[in-house]
């Protein structure tokens, strides 16, 4: 078994194969032309990915082998007349020639997240969404209860826009997914999606919690760990109440002057149980502090630990929310893309990391399947 | 009537790998729409939620630019050339 990473870009995806040992990566380029956002598998093999043009609007490919793409006839929609969040608008609709922001509906223009659980597909869209597909993609419905959420009103869109990017279910309670909202926090139903509760006691902020991604075990679900705008938490009781755990990390002040361990991705190695994130410098400067490119990595009850080996020195770039993934294989591998169109990668959890492919657009999104 | 419309790069994937497609339609707006009901995986494209052309879209008709607001009243004959393009910006 290899491993095979869909690679999401600016301007297309490169899909690297791995042999058995994880050493050789062959490369290949897919989709050219589109914002590749996010990418998922289904339990029957079946690849999907999200697709995104600032023109040309959002939708989604899949592949059984992925040499051949082929659009499905359905995506992600609102439906007419849905009203959207004007500040959203205004940013999605800078330069509105056709003027149909200006109306304030509500549109997709982007998947943010692919997720594939109980034999159903998930899609987070902005404008902040959930989208569910029971027949491979062919149709998609929105989880009204989400998406007409009594707090909807207040939510407020994060830097790039009002968007739902994080995804999580519960393998053995298909009643109980999470989802996650720049930025209007963290939610959990427990009901199917018919009800949604905001889960952020305990995250700093007064006003709309700016979750950046979240990770966990479905085998394991009750115990989170969130990369929030404003430091990162862990959580041991399914989202009902949060603890800063940034014991080791570094700390930077962001623009309102708090100071916290700032970054984008959070991702969980289940197999050892050890957590990664990629920790920038505080939200003015979003890259790397002193320009050594470093990961941290924990273990539960433990302090956050640097991995710089392998590692650039000279780094200007950043790690996106979506860009960071693990194999779950054993020992775990771990694969990240930067701004920069590098992709580095670990198979011994961290302790050395190389560069497997670079010269790639800004990488957008990294998924990693055994295969 | 037939009138030829050019298909953008990015989307000939989704086109059969395309580079122009046959429509009909008495204004623009007319021909996008039996466009996209030809071509199902298109209408996504060209058209959002509303049934409105997406923002940035526009069409150059016998050498002339048209932007989406005149869709619905601009006229095209047969034989007609249709370029879908989209704005663009830069120096």
């Amino acid at each position: 078994m290899g491993v095979t990473l869909i690679v999401g870009t600016k301007k297309g995806s490169a899909i690297l194969v791995s042999d058995e040992e994880r050493a050789d990566w062959t490369q290949t380029f897919a989709l050219r032309g589109w914002n590749v956002t996010a990418s998922a598998r289904d339990d029957s093999g079946r690849f999907y990915a999200a697709i995104a043009s600032d023109v040309y609007g959002a939708a989604l490919m899949a592949s059984d082998d992925l040499e051949e793409w082929r659009q499905l006839d359905a995506a992600p929609r609102y439906k007419p007349g849905d009203k959207g969040n004007p500040e959203h608008n205004r940013i999605a609709g800078a330069a509105d020639f056709a003027g149909r922001y200006k109306d304030g509906g509500r549109f997709v223009d982007q998947i943010w997240t692919l997720h594939a659980a109980h034999g159903a597909l998930y899609a987070g869209v902005s404008e902040a969404g959930l989208f569910v597909s029971r027949d491979r993609g062919q149709s998609w419905a929105g989880v009204d209860g989400f998406n007409e959420h009594p707090s909807r009103a207040n939510w407020v869109p994060g830097f790039g826009g009002l968007g739902a990017h994080t995804i999580l279910s519960d393998a053995k309670n298909p009643d109980r997914m999470w989802i996650g909202v720049s930025a209007a926090g963290l939610f959990r139903t427990d009901d199917g999606g018919k009800t949604w509760h905001p889960k952020n006691e305990g995250v700093s902020g007064d006003t709309g919690q700016c979750v950046h991604h979240v990770a966990h075990d479905p085998d394991n679900a009750a115990v989170l760990y969130r990369q929030e705008h404003r430091g990162v938490y862990r959580s041991d009781d399914a989202g009902d109440s949060w603890q800063v755990m940034e014991d080791g990390l570094p700390v930077s002040e962001l623009s309102d002057g708090h100071r916290c361990s700032f970054g984008f991705p959070i991702v969980l190695d289940r197999k050892s149980g050890h957590a990664f994130v990629v920790p920038l410098d505080g939200d003015n400067f979003r890259m790397p502090r002193a320009a050594q490119l470093a990961v941290y990595r924990t273990k539960t009850g433990s302090r956050w630990e640097a991995q710089t080996n392998g590692l650039p020195e000279n780094c200007f770039a950043s790690v996106l929310r979506g860009a960071m993934a693990a194999d779950q294989r054993s020992p775990g591998g771990l694969y990240f893309g930067t701004s920069s169109g590098s992709l580095y990668a670990t198979n011994d959890l961290g302790e050395s990391w190389r560069e497997i492919t670079s010269g790639l657009p800004r990488i957008l999104s990294v998924e990693a399947y055994v295969t | 009537m037939t009138v030829r419309v050019h298909i953008p790069p990015v989307l000939r994937g989704i086109a059969g790998g395309r580079r122009e497609l046959e429509s009909d339609g008495a204004t623009l707006q007319e021909l996008l729409v039996n466009l996209a009901c030809a071509y199902p995986p298109l209408a996504l494209h060209l058209f959002d939620e509303n049934g409105g052309i997406r923002r940035h879209i526009l069409c150059i008709h016998q050498e002339r630019a048209v932007r989406p607001c005149d869709f619905a009243s601009h006229p095209i004959r047969a034989d007609d050339e249709v370029i879908v393009t989209n704005a663009l910006a830069g120096g």
